[in-house]
């Protein structure tokens, strides 16, 4: 038998050192950055998918985690004096609308894999956050209306929270794309998003898949 | 000394060893291919191929099921190494065998290289935004900065994993003691209700709200938002415990020795010396269709030695590459308002292309020694014949 090459130790000694190396150890790391807006001492918030729920599994469902970033989006065409705000980590856009009186709505679009629950857990996720008792299966006909554009399956609702002060309104489009869930929700006082209902069922007409 | 050890270094030496690692490897792919369904393409990474071992969990203990693509990889490299020092012999008609063996051996620490040094960034950039780092997809950081300066953030990151040990931590930056009371890798945060559970949390959004654990998802087109309780404790009176959650919306401030600070657990940031401004974002269609037909980002590079900055054009297969990073055009957002680059850092991202080329070529030289010795023969035998 031929006498083994001395190489070869030195040669696994090497490689083995190069193999424990892939075993890296988290560090603590520190630096100076420029300032950035971003870090102000706004007030925390929860971010969309975490909104006030009325029962752990319709939350639960609401805040399964964001999706859809590297797939295919819809595509659509908002009014002119709808504001569009940077798009953020839970939410696919966000647009601010601004009443005449100075008043502020919220219209927020999110996506989430699968149904999130369905019509019904979702329907009741958004009563709750306006305070609403929940709905049953047999109401839910007569609360959503439909709508077909583009393709596109939407389902609307219209929840009016008198409780608030001042009575918050909230509109609501539920649109189901490929394994996805897609929702728009427009959120603010009842004045403001009564006299935005036209514009915003108009805007819907303009939601298109890819 | 050498002979004790003989017959396990013939044992690397040994084609049989190839052949079972050769078996191992299909097996490896088969089963990884097929777990992909639960996992997606980042988990199987990490727990197939990165890895030593396959380990499974069987009620709470993880119990090692096969070899991994570190040490079948491994062992084929240094059984490719060791069968060529011990049988090496500089022949002609063997020089395409070699060269193709050189392209495996590269090949396989290419790959080595690439699971040690390779990092994936993303860059969303808003119409007119401008960033000078880019975050991960895949890792967080608690992020705790001294915002007190009126030009600069003095900012301390504690990488996620470090937080999923629970311990504590003093730092020199820090003038306070950072402790995790509870780390839950993915959660769910609802408002507290009236007479729900209390909060670990004593001051910051814990008070309003509270974090469920929840199972951790692999899929592709999921995050996992994850979420602890941190306690700040030092010689003043101690801000107390934070919430801090990737779900956030934004970061919570506190006052101590003097100082303010901000905390966030937010997406691990790799900041460069230069910064990146999206100009435009375009998603071109096919005329009279909605078939997307090209994306492409107009950006411009912004760097400490070019006052103005150039501009660049990314789109699908026409990445930017600077400082070491390749930023490739990976989506768009925000109804084509906001562009997704994929950030990434390799620096052996040559050698899967030299590997494949010295595999050609080896190949190439190798089957064409055959088939040039074979038509040699085959004249000579038709030339006998003749004569």
């Amino acid at each position: 038998m031929r006498r083994l090459s001395p190489q070869l130790p030195c040669c696994l000694l090497l490689i083995l050192s190069a193999l424990l190396g892939a075993c890296r150890d988290p560090v603590v790391t520190t630096y100076r950055t420029a300032k950035e807006a971003s870090t102000e001492t706004t007030p925390p918030v929860l971010a969309a998918a975490a909104a006030p729920a009325t029962s752990g599994t319709d939350a639960a469902m609401a805040n399964t985690a964001v999706a859809t970033a590297t797939g295919a989006g819809l595509t659509w065409t908002a009014p002119a004096h709808w504001v569009a705000k940077p798009a953020s980590a839970m939410r696919k856009a966000t647009f601010t609308l601004t009443g005449h009186d100075g008043t502020t709505a919220d219209l927020a679009i999110t996506a989430f894999p699968g149904d999130v629950g369905g019509e019904l857990a979702n329907l009741n996720r958004w009563r709750g956050q306006l305070s609403l008792p929940p709905i049953t299966d047999a109401e839910v006909v007569s609360a959503i209306t439909r709508y077909e554009y583009n393709s596109l399956g939407i389902a609307v609702v219209d929840l009016a929270g008198p409780d608030a002060n001042p009575p918050t309104r909230m509109l609501g489009a539920i649109v189901p794309v490929g394994s996805a869930t897609w929702f728009f929700k427009l959120t603010g006082p009842d004045a403001l998003v009564a006299a935005e209902k036209p514009a915003f069922l108009a805007f819907l007409q303009t939601v298109k898949a890819p | 000394m050498l002979k004790i050890f003989r017959p396990f270094l013939d044992t690397f030496v040994s084609i049989k060893l190839t052949v079972v690692l050769i078996a191992f490897s299909i097996i490896l792919v088969f089963a990884a291919t097929l777990d992909q369904v639960n996992l997606g393409i980042w988990g199987i990474q990490q727990k197939w191929f990165r890895t030593f071992f396959v380990y499974q969990d069987f009620r709470g203990i993880l119990v090692p099921i096969f070899p991994g693509g570190y040490t079948i990889g491994g062992l084929l490299l240094i059984n490719l190494i060791a069968a060529h020092i011990r049988r090496f012999k500089l022949e002609l008609k063997k020089l395409g065998l070699l060269l193709t063996h050189f392209g495996l051996i590269i090949l396989l620490v290419g790959e080595l290289l690439s699971g040690i040094w390779q990092e994936d960034f993303y860059l969303r950039l808003d119409q007119g935004e401008t960033k000078n780092y880019a975050e991960s997809h895949l890792h967080n950081e608690l992020a705790i900065i001294d915002t007190t300066d009126a030009n600069f953030d003095q900012v301390v990151a504690i990488p996620e994993a470090l937080l999923a040990r629970r311990g504590s931590i003093q730092h020199p930056k820090l003038p306070f003691l950072v402790t995790t009371k509870a780390y839950y890798p993915n959660a769910s945060l609802f408002m507290r209700e009236p007479g729900g559970p209390p909060s670990l949390a004593t001051t910051g959004i814990g008070l309003r709200a509270v974090a469920a654990p929840r199972p951790i998802t692999y899929k592709q087109n999921e995050n996992n938002l994850p979420a602890a309780y941190i306690e700040f404790t030092g010689s003043e009176t101690p801000p107390g415990i934070f919430l801090v959650s990737t779900a956030l919306g934004s970061s919570q401030s506190f006052q101590y020795g003097g100082r303010t600070w901000s905390i966030s657990l937010r997406p691990q940031r790799l900041y460069k010396p230069f910064s990146l401004t999206l100009l435009k974002f375009s998603h071109d269609r096919y005329a009279g269709t909605e078939i997307p037909k090209n994306f492409s980002s107009r950006l411009r590079l912004n760097t400490t030695d070019d006052q103005n900055g150039r501009e660049v054009l990314v789109y699908m297969n026409n990445p930017l590459r600077h400082a070491g990073l390749t930023f490739y055009q990976a989506g768009f957002e925000n109804n084509d308002r906001t562009t997704v680059l994929q950030v990434v850092r390799n620096p052996s991202w040559l050698l899967p292309y030299v590997a494949c080329s010295l595999i050609s070529l080896g190949l190439l030289g190798q089957f064409g020694i055959h088939l040039f010795a074979f038509i040699a023969k085959r004249r000579r035998t038709t030339a006998a014949f003749a004569t």
